[in-house]
């Protein structure tokens, strides 16, 4: 039994489908990130299981229990915002031990439990501060507090991190890491953030106007992305995304051939030519799967001329024009190439994933 | 020698360069400006000057020929008759009580319904807040005829219950309080109702206390209106008992004409507490005035 689980959820706004018959199912003590662009319905979705939105059709059940018409505060569920929505007017503690106050819980019980959670969160001594005596993160952490100490059955997170800089989101991020290994608890995680989500997921939902693009563990949506969508929004930098065209189809086998390069021999999951058209197909390959060579090299499948590089310390970014279009790489800090050089290029053909016209892997 | 002399010139053409900056800065606009504002002040603090001089004259001084801008005995038997021989007390604790019940009932209705037009779906919400619009539009006088016909029909005349009845029509409070509401961040109600808030911890622990500076400014301008209001405790009340200050003061008349010095200690002492309460809390009223003006305009 899923812990939490959408059945054939629908939401619409007027005529407007914000989330399409979706149905997904989460394990008890999983950290599932709900990951796409703005305005791909991940909010809403978020927003359907805590009860903030109304769901238009399908079921939500939260440990077994139906709770698709249940208010939010009988989900046994707990909501940290992206504003982290901390009442001005309140010290730290209470806005820590709010829930408990409104539930008229004794005073003892919340006083202990409001010490256990500003002990877990270092925040013992920042609970007679009101928010706007706190730093970002200090914020944070009691938007989290606030959560914690209702020990909901789900923590639902709605871009958390978005607010915070960069050195801090990173910061932030560990400790989440490190909180969901303390708690255990399910948590599912809102971001737009593809870094954020294979950081901290074990399991990634990618989801596409309204739609799941695709369900799978970090890894398997990088390495085996569905569809043009996922490869794309996955990585960073990007894949490289060119037209190709499919001769030599035996089986599983095809060469592919791009403008002013060498037919490169590729295995696809699915027999090219019969029920998939060899039209309008894409050939997708990450910038690390990408290697320069001189270009007298005869291993090179392209040639090119180096027209920006980009130098991050540990690695470099090379944007590489070539007849076949341009191609971005990623190669070691150390390689000397620069602007305006002549290299060839050598594709990783393993690590080469082909889409069909509709984005489909192939 | 030489020296000494070019140091005592260059000192006085520093003194003339710094002349004809002080000449070239003089602003004659500004100085019309602070003439024309001073002029204004006198003017409007004459009046109140002038009453206060008079009260504290005798009766024979204040009708005697001429200006005479201070007294010239300070008796301060019109201040003593004031608070001695007639019922000012009865009807300052009137005043005050009617005051307190409007200002309280007013804040709470007005947050009441500011909050659930600005937070809650309900039918006929829209045709609601219109009508709350509509009624800022109709001026009280025009309903105060019905007002008199309806609480005589209820037998409220000449009861505290008829004095605050109609000053409980505070469309202005509404719609400060609605705009406030509407912009406090979701995200605040959400949190809370996730945490299990119903609508009045909403309301009370929520939205009021987030800016505590609305509620009072518009308290204390709904107390100094409520105070200050004379039309209607006027036609309500005739028992001497039950008047507020503002009309208790017109029973301060005598049988051998008008005593303006009497008058006028009267009306000074029934002016003094909100005169207080505005020099208190200044900054709120200021506060609460560009509110409704907000509104207004």
């Amino acid at each position: 039994m899923h812990h939490v689980e959408l059945r054939d959820v629908n939401k619409r706004f007027g005529t407007f489908d914000a989330i399409k018959h979706l149905s997904l199912g989460i394990e008890k003590g999983q950290f599932c990130a709900l990951l796409g662009p703005s305005g791909c319905g991940k909010s809403t979705l978020l927003r359907m299981i805590a009860g903030l939105e109304e769901v238009t059709s399908g079921d939500i059940f939260i440990n077994g229990e139906n709770v698709t018409d249940t208010p939010p505060a009988k989900r046994k569920i707990a909501m940290v915002f992206q504003s982290y929505a901390l009442y001005p007017h309140m010290t730290v503690k209470q806005n820590i031990g709010f829930s408990l106050s409104i539930a008229h819980a004794p005073k003892e019980f919340a006083e202990k439990r409001i010490a256990e959670v500003a002990k877990m969160l270092q925040l013992e001594q920042l609970l007679d501060r009101k928010p706007a005596q706190l730093s970002g993160g200090q914020r944070q952490r009691v938007a989290i507090g606030r959560s914690l100490v209702r020990e909901p059955e789900v923590f639902l997170f709605d871009e958390p991190l978005s607010n915070l800089d960069a050195m801090l989101r990173v910061q932030m991020r560990l400790e989440l890491a490190k909180l969901h290994k303390d708690l255990d608890s399910t948590m599912i995680y809102v971001t737009h953030d593809q870094v954020e989500a294979m950081t901290l997921a074990d399991k990634i939902v990618v989801l596409d106007s309204g739609e799941i693009s695709q369900v799978g563990t970090p890894l398997e949506l990088y390495n085996n992305p569905a569809n043009r969508f996922v490869a794309s929004f996955i990585g960073s930098p990007g894949m490289n995304f060119l037209p190709v065209t499919a001769s030599s189809m035996d089986g599983l086998n095809a060469t592919l051939g791009l403008n002013g390069g060498t037919g490169i021999i590729v295995q696809t999951k699915t027999p090219l030519g019969k029920s998939i058209p060899t039209d309008g197909l894409e050939m997708g390959l990450r910038p690390e799967h990408i290697h320069v060579t001189s270009p007298d090299d005869g291993s090179a499948n392209l040639k090119g001329n180096v027209a920006i590089v980009e130098q991050l310390g540990n690695s470099t970014i090379l944007y590489v024009d070539t007849d076949a279009g341009q191609f971005v790489v990623e190669e070691d800090g150390a390689i000397g190439t620069k602007s305006g050089d002549n290299v060839g290029l050598v594709l990783d053909r393993k690590n080469i994933h082909v889409f069909g016209a509709g984005g489909l892997t192939i | 020698m030489s020296a000494t002399l070019s140091t005592t010139n260059d000192l006085g053409l520093a003194m003339a360069a710094q002349r004809q900056r002080r000449i070239k800065t003089f602003d004659l606009v500004g100085l019309f400006a602070t003439i024309a504002t001073v002029i204004a002040a006198i003017l409007w603090a004459f009046p109140l000057y002038w009453g206060v001089v008079t009260s504290l004259k005798p009766e024979a001084e204040v009708v005697r020929a001429g200006v005479q801008l201070l007294p010239a005995h300070w008796p301060l038997d019109s201040y003593t008759y004031a608070l001695f021989d007639t019922k000012i007390g009865v009807w300052y604790i009137n005043s005050l009580t009617t005051s307190l019940a409007t200002t309280l009932i007013v804040v709470i209705m007005s947050a009441g319904a500011g909050y659930a037009i600005s937070q809650l779906n309900f039918p006929g919400r829209r045709i609601l807040w219109w009508m709350i619009l509509a009624s800022f539009m109709v001026p009280i006088q025009a309903l105060i005829v019905n007002h008199f016909i309806l609480f005589s029909q209820f037998h409220l005349i000449n009861t505290l219950t008829a004095v605050v009845g109609p000053q409980l029509l505070a469309p202005v409070t509404v719609i400060i309080y609605k705009q406030f509401f509407d912009s406090v961040p979701k995200d605040f109600r959400e949190a809370a109702v996730v945490d299990g808030a119903h609508e009045f911890q909403l309301l009370f622990r929520i939205y009021l206390p987030m800016n505590w500076g609305i509620t009072t400014a518009l308290a204390i301008i709904t107390f100094i209106g409520a105070w200050n209001n004379f039309l209607w405790p006027f036609l309500a009340v005739t028992e001497e008992d039950k008047m507020n200050i503002t009309v208790g003061i017109t029973q301060v008349s005598d049988a051998f004409g008008v005593k303006y010095a009497r008058d006028l200690a009267t009306a000074i002492l029934a002016g003094l507490p909100v005169a207080v309460v505005y020099l208190i809390f200044q900054r709120r009223v200021t506060q609460a005035i560009m509110l409704s003006a907000g509104i207004k305009g």
